[in-house]
């Protein structure tokens, strides 16, 4: 290190003795040779290649084959989901609706939560169908002696039929259990709903955020750009030296990298967006607003609409509903189903057709379903204590969710009321200062950086409440690529051959 | 005591019969000049003869030599003899004899302290308080002073008389007054607790004692913040003899510093350097010229009370004697002729010279940095091209790229530019300097160099006073000073003022 540091300054050395060596030689001028500032450093890699006021990747346009990934269309419930992607979408300027059209038709969550309904449906249907008779030929005591015939075809050969008949409404409280079920899917659809629709409208935000950054990032670079020129400017009156020059063009060097990183999260963000929506983009302009539109909301208002409206709680209250039909189903299955059969036949010792009946009742003697009526009661009583749990876990996600919420929304509310108007007044009093040749140009251009780095405090803390205020008005949802979720935990009383 | 503009008046109104028709007809300010002779009043300033460059001459009823020993009390010279009591008129009486009782005393821009006779003394009221000062029109400025005024309004008494001071302090903190060079009774001194306890707010404090010096003194806070802030004014003692020889004008300036931040009215007086520079009050180029007429005998009392900055004054076009400091009146065998006199903090210089070289004169601290307010550096749009400062006001979100492009063939030179821009001037601001009578008739652009510790010395023919200082006829800027060059310099060479604007700028 110590070597490289003597190996740049003795090529500085070098370059100070030729190019005052080389200005004498050109200009022999007394009192016009001098050593040239540091020269301003090359942009980055890519920097120039970028137009701000074009797309972020010109060579790379929307194309029919950029829709070569589309999905297959999916049929729920008899009629198919539209698949359609909005191709006539301007390449600039997508908005907030256009992405929440396009993920109500192409997240595959959202298919999934349907798919989940119809599942359920499906189970309640086979669960409520009554059982099917049992037709029996039967061929009883064959081989009988009777008179006149020794080794006779049998005492009995004929054609039995037997019925199960179900009792104490075993086959509807199956069905209603699985209508409950459905019940229970249904709120788990509009949570995934929701949970599709929050990230969106987040990932949403915070592209637009990363959007805006980006423009004030290009803005400070500009402000870096003329304090380098004016850092030269400074030294060709003697008033700055070499190493405020190079000072200048460290800082000029960090803000084309800060312009860089801002591009880069910027392509993050929109390709997560489009990755949520299920459709595939290339990376284009978003449009909008991060103020927010509606009036602020308390933590009270907040936690009332949380535990009155949650579909996770719904889906918890139903899925309560459906266990005690679990319980009640349960309950009546130790009642016996009475098991009747009859039938004709011929009966060859007596010689003459006769006829078969017999009833069958299972007797509770042993087996009252006990176990299972047990494990109901104790899935019923865990799902009461799963509505706590889950109305307490909201409780938490609100607690720290508002938190960042309004605190971001006093401190974006405070950079708009207060602090950006300040900060603009402070460079236009330096402004008109300047004007009338009363502060340096420095004074002005610091004024201008703290102007527009104060923008970016609010458009970080925008973006919070933006993110903040989604998951708290949109019932602390989040997770917009997680399967859908089904009606029961695993390990549930489903492992039947016949759902009951 | 009738103010400045009461005498104006009386002025005006009794000499309303010699204003004749002088500078009637005169060419547009700032066009060539007109080559034609100008008609001229009648026995009031000399007369037209037939050079057509009236020759001035001593008015009626004075006794006095145009020429003593060589020395033209109505052209520069300097005199025969440099031993010569006339040497560049050291000794040269002014138009006004002795018997008329000493000049008046004139500071610009300041008023005088009233006093009623109690109990066989002089009495004044004196207020130290806070007060708004107008630098520069349009610039109020906070600062300390007294009864209203920064500096203070003058006290003027004669030698030998009795004074009674009563001090109020108006101020929220406590104060003293100090006579700065009085040999008094020791209680009388106003050195905070050393003589006296503080007057506190609200609070008054009699000072009485017997003036038996004569000379150029002055008052001041002595608490050093204060007289930082500006608390100072003058304590003018006029001789029981007047001063030999007899002075026409009587003149008082002071000089001082504040700094003043950009956009801020409050001065600090904590600071270590200053940005604001006033005479009197004003900033160049509000500062009152000195106008007399030519010929007469001038004395500039100037003090010096900038915090913490020593002041080269320098009188353009003139050479004078320095006859005196705070301390006394110097013997005339220690006079010293200057052209630049260092004044130093709290000292008081008195120049006397005969105005024997017409037209406007700078008269200026010397320091560089004192010849303007506000430096500030040059870089920025001001130097780059096709920049406007509006650019950037006109939208606060999206800055204007700034062009490194430096295709000026003045960058080739290191240290290019010196030149200050210097401080934009309002046309209210410019409306308010012009409606000033002392200053009509002078070159269309003399605002632009006025700047900071600066005044101008007008020395005019008596016709020309008489049209600027005594009546109210209007007066195209460029006249006055076009008409002294036609009568004492060189036309053929002269070049008349450049319009308003200011060259280079584009803000």
């Amino acid at each position: 290190m110590k070597r490289r540091f003597s190996k740049s300054r003795m090529l500085l050395a070098l370059a100070l003795t030729g190019s005052a060596s080389l200005a004498s030689a050109q200009r022999p001028d007394p009192g016009k040779t001098f050593v040239p500032p540091p020269p301003v450093p090359e942009a980055p890699y890519g920097l120039s290649d970028l137009d701000a006021a074009g797309p972020l990747f010109p060579h790379e346009q929307l194309g029919d084959e950029a829709y070569s990934m589309t999905p297959p269309p999916v049929v729920v419930d008899g009629s198919v989901v539209d698949n359609a992607v909005p191709q006539d979408v301007q390449a600039a300027g997508y908005t907030l609706s256009d992405f929440l059209a396009l993920a109500a038709q192409n997240n595959p969550t959202i298919r999934q939560a349907r798919l989940q309904i119809s599942g359920e449906t499906a189970k309640a249907l086979q669960a409520g169908l009554y059982p099917n008779p049992t037709l029996m030929y039967s061929g009883e005591q064959i081989g009988l002696d009777v008179p006149g015939d020794k080794d006779s075809p049998g005492e009995f050969q004929g054609l039995i039929v037997e019925q199960r008949f179900v009792t104490a409404g075993k086959l509807h409280l199956s069905r209603e259990k699985y209508m409950r079920r459905a019940h229970v899917t249904e709120h788990l659809a509009i949570a995934q709903q929701f949970r599709v629709c929050n990230d969106v409208r987040r990932l949403f935000y915070q592209t637009l955020a990363a959007s805006q950054v980006l423009e004030l990032r290009r803005e400070l670079l500009k402000t870096a750009e003329d304090g380098a020129v004016t850092a030269r400017e400074l030294y060709n009156q003697g008033q700055a030296t070499r190493p405020e020059v190079r000072r200048s063009n460290i800082t000029l060097q960090r803000a084309r990298l800060d312009v860089l990183t801002a591009e880069n999260h910027y392509r993050e963000q929109f390709r997560r967006l489009v990755s949520l929506v299920g459709v595939d983009f290339t990376v284009a302009s978003v449009s909008g607003s991060l103020m927010p539109e509606t009036i602020p909301l308390s933590y009270q208002e907040a936690l009332s609409t949380l535990l009155a409206e949650s579909p996770e709680l719904m889906a918890a209250r139903a899925k309560l509903a459906g266990d005690r039909v679990t319980l009640q189903r349960e309950r009546v299955e130790w009642v016996p189903d009475i098991v009747a059969r009859g039938g004709s036949g011929y009966n060859f010792d007596a010689k003459e057709t006769v006829a078969v009946a017999g009833v069958s009742i299972e007797l509770p003697v042993f087996d009252r379903n006990q176990g299972t009526i047990r494990q109901a009661q104790a899935d019923l009583m865990r799902q009461r204590e799963e509505i706590r749990r889950v109305e307490l876990d909201l409780q938490q996600r609100l607690a720290t969710t508002y938190q960042q919420y309004l605190t971001s929304l006093q401190i974006a509310t405070e950079y708009d009321r207060v602090i950006i108007p300040e900060a603009e007044m402070a460079y236009e009093e330096l402004l008109e200062s300047y004007k009338d040749n009363r502060v340096d140009w420095p004074d002005v251009l610091s004024a201008q950086h703290d102007l527009f780095d104060a923008r970016l405090t609010q458009i970080q803390q925008l973006e919070m409440v933006r993110s903040n205020e989604v998951l708290v008005r949109g019932f602390m949802l989040e997770g917009g690529l997680q399967a859908a979720q089904g009606p029961t935990p695993p390990g549930h009383i489903d492992a039947t051959p016949k759902p009951r | 005591m009738p103010s400045n503009e009461d005498r104006r008046q009386f002025l005006k109104v009794g000499s309303l019969a010699a204003a004749g028709g002088l500078l009637a007809g005169a060419a547009n300010a700032q066009s060539p000049m007109d080559p034609k002779p100008m008609p001229m009043s009648d026995g009031h300033a000399g007369h037209a003869n037939h050079s057509e460059k009236p020759h001035p001459q001593v008015p009626a009823g004075s006794d006095v030599k145009a020429e003593m020993d060589g020395f033209s009390r109505f052209k520069p010279s300097r005199g025969n003899d440099p031993d010569s009591d006339y040497y560049l008129g050291k000794l040269m009486p002014g138009f006004r004899s002795a018997a008329a009782g000493p000049a008046p005393f004139v500071a610009p821009d300041l008023e005088k302290l009233p006093w009623k006779m109690v109990r066989g003394a002089k009495e004044f009221h004196l207020v130290p308080m806070a007060v708004e000062r107008e630098f520069l029109p349009g610039y109020k400025m906070n600062v300390y002073g007294y009864n209203g005024s920064m500096p203070g309004p003058t006290i003027e008494v004669n030698q030998g008389d009795r004074v009674r001071i009563v001090v109020t302090n108006e101020l929220p903190e406590a104060t003293t007054t100090h006579w700065h060079g009085f040999e008094l009774p020791v209680q009388y001194d106003g050195s905070e607790t050393l003589t006296q306890n503080p007057i506190e707010p609200g609070k008054s404090f009699v000072y009485e004692f017997d003036v038996h010096e004569e000379g150029t003194f002055f008052y001041h806070a002595h608490v050093p913040m204060q007289e930082a802030f500006g608390s100072v004014g003058w304590f003018i003692v006029h001789p029981r003899k007047v001063f030999d020889p007899p002075v026409d004008r009587d003149f008082g300036l002071i000089f001082q510093n504040f700094f003043i931040e950009p956009t801020q009215t409050i001065a600090d007086s904590w600071r270590m350097d200053w940005n604001w520079h006033t005479i009197n009050g004003r900033s160049g180029p509000y500062t009152t010229p000195l106008v007399v007429k030519h010929g007469e005998r001038v004395r500039i009392r100037l003090l010096d009370f900038s915090p913490m900055q020593h002041h080269p004054i320098h009188l353009h076009g003139h050479t004078f004697w320095v006859t005196g400091h705070e301390g006394a009146r110097i013997p005339k065998s220690a006079w010293i002729p200057r052209n630049t006199e260092l004044v130093g903090i709290a000292q008081a210089s008195n120049f006397e010279f005969i105005a024997n070289n017409p037209g406007d004169w700078m008269f200026h601290c010397h320091m560089v940095h004192h010849m303007m307010n506000h430096m500030t550096r040059q870089v920025g749009p001001r130097i780059r091209k096709g920049v406007s400062v509006d650019r950037y006001l006109a939208n606060y979100s999206n800055r204007p790229r700034v062009d490194a492009t430096r295709d000026d063939p003045g960058f080739d030179t290191p240290g290019y530019p010196q030149e200050m821009k210097s401080m934009n001037m309002s046309d209210a601001m410019m409306d308010t300097i012009w409606s000033r009578r002392e200053v009509q008739g002078m070159r269309a652009m003399w605002p632009m160099s006025i700047m900071g510790l600066m005044t101008a010395l007008r020395v005019l023919p008596e016709d020309l006073y008489h049209k600027v200082i005594e009546t109210d006829e209007e007066i195209p800027k460029g006249s006055i000073f076009e008409e002294i060059v036609r009568r004492f310099g060189d036309p053929s060479t002269y070049q008349s003022g450049h319009n308003r604007g200011m060259h280079g700028m584009e803000m």
